[in-house]
Formats: C-alpha cells, sequence, structure tokens
C-alpha cells in the first residue's frame, strides 16, 4: 500500500498551464494544459512524435519548459523539483540499466539516489514484479520485457505516489502485457496516480481511467474514457446489395453527413443533430426499402477510442 | 558534500568491471611487480653485469614511471567512471529521482579516486618495499624521497582521474575522452615541455608541476616552486571538475 504521508494535499497529481517546449523553431509542445487526478490510470495517447514524451521530460525536470508553469504532487517545478520526484517513479521509452551490474545492484544504485528507505524496498519490488528468481543474473542477460518489469520495480523503491509509464508494454509479450495491465490497475488500487504514456490506443482503452490525447504538441482533448468516446460522431453501419446507390441515397437523408464505404459495409456518419437510433434507422431503411435497395443488417458503431482518436488527430498522409 | 551512498554505488559500478580492473592492476602493480622480478633475476645471474635491483637512483627512475603508469591509470578508471552513467541511459533515470545532478557528478569523482588512489598508491608502496628490500650495498631510499616519490605517484593518479571524469561529462564518450588524454598526458606534455620558448609558461603543463612535486628533474633552465606545482596540478583539477559539473548541470537528457 501507497504509505500515507502524501506530499501535498492538492488532488492534482500534475497540473500543467500552457506548457510549451521549442526546438529552435519547431514547436514540440505547444500551451499544453493538464489536469491529472490523483488516484487514477490516466492515459496520454497520441501517436509517434506527438509530444508525449517531451512532456515526460519537462515533468521530470530533464528539459526545461520555454513556456507554461507546471506543477507535480502540488509542488511548482523547477522549485520544488526535488521534493516532488522524490514521491515519482518513472520509465522513459526504454529502461536502462548498467548491463554488468545484476537486476538487485542496478536497483541498490537507484535506491543509493533515493532516501535511505529505498534500499529496505528493493527485495519486495523484485518480488512484486516477478524477478526475485533473477535478480542475482547480470542484466545483460534479460529480455526486453524483464528490463521492463525491472523498470517498474526501480520505480517502486520511490514508494511512489505517481508513476510516469512512457510506452510500459513495449516489447512485453501477451502474457506480459496482461500482467502490466494487472500491475497498473493494481498500484492506482492502493491509492496511487500512473500517467502512462501510450500510442497503444486499445491498452489505453483497457487500462485507464482518464485520458488525454495529445496531438502536434497540443492537448486536443481530455477526459474519462467514456467522455472521450462519447464526443466521437455517431455511426450507423448497414450491408446491403448495391452499396455504390444506397452511399447516394443515404447522404440525402436529413441528419446524415456522409455514407462512405468501411470495410464492406456502408457506414452512415451522423451529424449532432440526428435523432435517436430507432428513428434515424428507421428512415434509413425505409429510404433503401422504397428504392428496391435489400438489406442485409443493420448496426450503429460501438464507438472506440481509437475512432475518437483518429478524428482528432493528425494523420500522418496529413503531415507530409 | 558528496553523500555515502551515492559513492559506494559509484565505486560498484567500477568494481564490477572486473576488464577494466584488471588492466588497470596489471598496467600499474602488474608492470612494477614484473621489472622487479625481472631486474632481480638479472642481478642474481649475472651481478657482474647487472646491479642489484633495489637502491636510491633505481627508486627514483622506476617512480618515474609509476607516475606515468599513474596517470594512464586515472584516465582509464576516471574515463569510465565519468561516461558510465551517460553512455549507459541511466543517467537519465537518477537524474528523474529529483537527485542534485551535482552531487550524482561529486559522487562520480569521489568514487573514481576511491578506485583510483588505492591501486596508484600500493604500487608506490611496492616500488618503495622493493628498492629497498633489493638495495644490496647500495644507499637505500631516504623517508623524504620515499614520501615526494609517494605524493608524486597520488598527485599524477587524482589528477588525471579528475580531468578525465570532468572531461567525461562534457564529451558523454568513453572512447574518445581516453584517447585524447592519454594522448595530452603521454606524448603532448612531453612536447610541451622540451619547447623552450615557451619558457616559464611551461610551469603549467600538468606533469612539470606533477614532477615538481615528486622532486624529479624539472625542464632545463626552468625553477617551479613547490606551491606554485601545488596549484598548478589543483588547478587543472579545479577547472575540468567545474567544467564536468556544468555539462553534468545543464545536459538536457
Amino acid at each position: 500500500m501507497l504509505s500515507t504521508t502524501h506530499s501535498d494535499t492538492t488532488s492534482l497529481a500534475v497540473q500543467t498551464e500552457g506548457l510549451g517546449k521549442r526546438f529552435g523553431t519547431r514547436a514540440a509542445l505547444d500551451g499544453v494544459d493538464l489536469e491529472v487526478p490523483r488516484g487514477v490510470a490516466f492515459g496520454f495517447l497520441g501517436a509517434n512524435g506527438a509530444g508525449k514524451t517531451t512532456l515526460i521530460r519537462l515533468l521530470l525536470g530533464l528539459a526545461e519548459p520555454t513556456a507554461g508553469r507546471m506543477h507535480v504532487l502540488g509542488r511548482e517545478l523547477p522549485g520544488g523539483r526535488a521534493a516532488a520526484l522524490a514521491r515519482v517513479g518513472a520509465i522513459i521509452e526504454e529502461p536502462r540499466f548498467h548491463p554488468h551490474l545484476t537486476g538487485r545492484e542496478n536497483l541498490g544504485v537507484f535506491a543509493a539516489a533515493r532516501d535511505a528507505r529505498a534500499r529496505a524496498l528493493i527485495d519486495g519490488s523484485l518480488e512484486r514484479v516477478g524477478l526475485a528468481a533473477r535478480a542475482d543474473d547480470r542484466v545483460k542477460g534479460y529480455s526486453l520485457g524483464m528490463r521492463q518489469r525491472l523498470g517498474v520495480a526501480r520505480c517502486l523503491l520511490a514508494d511512489p505516489e505517481l508513476l510516469i509509464l512512457d510506452e510500459p508494454m513495449n516489447g512485453l509479450d501477451p502474457a506480459g502485457i496482461l500482467a502490466m495491465r494487472g500491475l497498473i490497475r493494481e498500484l492506482v488500487g492502493e491509492g496511487r496516480t500512473v500517467l502512462l504514456s501510450s500510442h497503444l490506443l486499445d491498452e489505453v482503452e483497457k487500462t485507464c481511467d482518464l485520458a488525454a490525447i495529445v496531438d502536434l504538441g497540443r492537448v486536443v482533448a481530455q477526459g474519462t474514457i467514456g467522455e472521450l468516446v462519447r464526443g466521437g460522431p455517431r455511426a450507423i453501419d448497414i450491408v446491403c446489395h448495391n452499396p455504390v446507390d444506397a452511399a447516394r441515397l443515404l447522404a440525402a437523408v436529413p441528419g446524415v453527413t456522409r455514407a462512405t464505404d468501411h470495410d464492406g459495409s456502408l457506414r452512415v456518419t451522423l451529424s449532432p443533430e440526428a435523432p435517436v437510433d430507432r428513428e434515424i434507422v428507421t428512415a434509413l431503411l425505409r429510404r433503401l426499402l422504397d428504392h428496391g435497395v435489400a438489406v442485409e443488417k443493420v448496426a450503429p458503431v460501438a464507438a472506440s477510442l481509437e475512432d475518437r482518436f483518429l478524428t482528432m488527430t493528425t494523420r500522418l498522409e496529413d503531415r507530409l | 558534500m558528496p553523500d555515502l551512498q551515492l559513492i559506494a554505488a559509484d565505486i560498484l559500478k567500477l568494481r564490477r568491471r572486473r576488464g577494466m580492473l584488471s588492466l588497470t592492476l596489471l598496467g600499474t602493480l602488474g608492470i612494477v611487480a614484473l621489472v622487479f622480478a625481472v631486474t632481480t633475476i638479472q642481478h642474481a645471474t649475472n651481478p657482474g653485469k647487472y646491479g642489484p635491483a633495489g637502491g636510491l637512483e633505481t627508486y627514483r627512475d622506476a617512480i618515474g614511471v609509476v607516475g606515468l603508469l599513474a596517470l594512464v591509470a586515472g584516465v582509464i578508471v576516471g574515463g569510465t567512471a565519468g561516461t558510465q552513467d551517460i553512455e549507459s541511459g541511466v543517467f537519465r533515470d537518477l537524474a528523474a529521482t529529483g537527485r542534485s545532478r551535482t552531487a550524482l557528478f561529486l559522487s562520480r569523482v569521489t568514487g573514481a579516486l576511491a578506485v583510483v588512489l588505492p591501486i596508484v598508491g600500493v604500487t608506490a608502496i611496492a616500488t618503495a618495499a622493493a628498492s629497498i628490500a633489493l638495495k644490496a650495498d647500495l644507499p637505500a631510499p631516504d623517508t623524504g624521497t620515499l614520501i615526494a616519490g609517494t605524493a608524486r605517484v597520488l598527485a599524477a593518479g587524482a589528477l588525471s582521474t579528475a580531468v578525465a571524469v570532468g572531461i567525461s561529462a562534457v564529451v558523454g564518450s568513453r572512447g574518445p575522452v581516453i584517447g585524447i588524454l592519454l594522448a595530452f598526458f603521454l606524448g603532448i606534455s612531453p612536447l610541451l615541455q622540451a619547447i623552450t620558448f615557451l619558457g616559464g609558461s611551461r610551469q603549467l603543463v600538468p606533469e612539470v608541476a606533477i614532477d615538481r612535486i615528486g622532486d624529479l628533474s624539472t625542464p632545463p633552465g626552468m625553477h617551479v616552486a613547490l606551491g606554485t606545482a601545488i596549484a598548478v596540478v589543483l588547478g587543472w583539477i579545479a577547472v575540468s571538475l567545474a567544467a564536468g559539473a556544468w555539462r553534468t548541470k545543464t545536459r538536457e537528457i
């Protein structure tokens, strides 16, 4: 369990206001306003190069922001950096270790940089991530998955109020992903906050309570997973004969913004003003049947975070 | 003030590099043992041609060489200590603990000195012991000479270690740092000593200062005060460490 001595009483684990980071003329982060409540798993979603790792580097004091303010565990950075980071555990990109040292020795090196209690947490941390049996092997013999787990063990040495995990599922096999997901939920259950940066939408949807979507250095949406998913456009998939004619017919129905081919079916995207599903489905079917188009299947689309993400972020082809 | 736990961690990182430590031991204590063993055998088999393996003059010659070996040992260990966190990528994670980067840097310096100084110190003591034990009928090195010789070796080891750790933090890569510093100490520095038109400015060459501390010969036509020599060594150490600490503190990772 998380020790009860919180470093601050604020309800936010991370708060940024107008945070920016420029490299020359390129803005890696541009006016990021982010609020991560305590005691949740918070997903930070974005494509590669969207600015996720830059934000993490700023939060950990590894780089200086060029604009804005940030608070971690209630302390403003950079002034309160040491006190705030004393209760933060982080994995940035791939976890790195001294390959010629054993897992236990590597944790000893990091415990030395933490406070006096950290050394006593080494054995428990290794046990928790399932590495106790391999703790005295040199890290150069570890698989990527083992190094990821050792990275989590390293985070636990801080008895962290906040864990910042940058792409923690990278290199894990399906069993490892399942175990990591379970571990994250367990940590949240203990009252810790997990900020999970990832480009794996499915993982964020399955693991996190809240999320922010970042695109080209800007946060374009944040909220609970449910809120994010609901915020997307409604759609209905229709399987029918003669989809080309059907698309033309349906595009003319009030409340429909477009009708396009989608994996062998016709995806009808609805405007926010469209009536409820029962009424709009009836209208669509009537239109098709009146014009002699046979309908095989009609199914409202269950919105996913992936759909929402794709509508909100810049596609690769748009950047080129 | 460097943290003892951090220093212990840095010593552990160096101790576990068995290849590097073996090379350093062979390059210092091993060479001294080999040289004395060979000269002892030579003297024993042909005393008419080869004099005793010890004595005052042998000590003076040997301690000059041990000083050079101490420079090399310091460069190798210091270069490794200064770059191993950066090259392995661990430095970023250490800095992310919130620990002062200056403290992390100072622990590297202290850890490297804690490895180098015992090795070169034991080598100096072994040189003194062999010079006394194997002197036969030759005069033995006196206490003042022994102290000066040991001080020379320790100064050489401390200087090259500190310079290597400092420069490593600036450069961030072990190979180039070791190459450049070995070239400087073994090639460029002796050249600078030999260029007479440089005059008194040669006092700034670290090996001139180290030789003076060891009470060995200084370049012709040049007098170096002991205080100046000590100040030069401390100056090299201070400038290198300041550069390394500044780079460690400002490096974006």
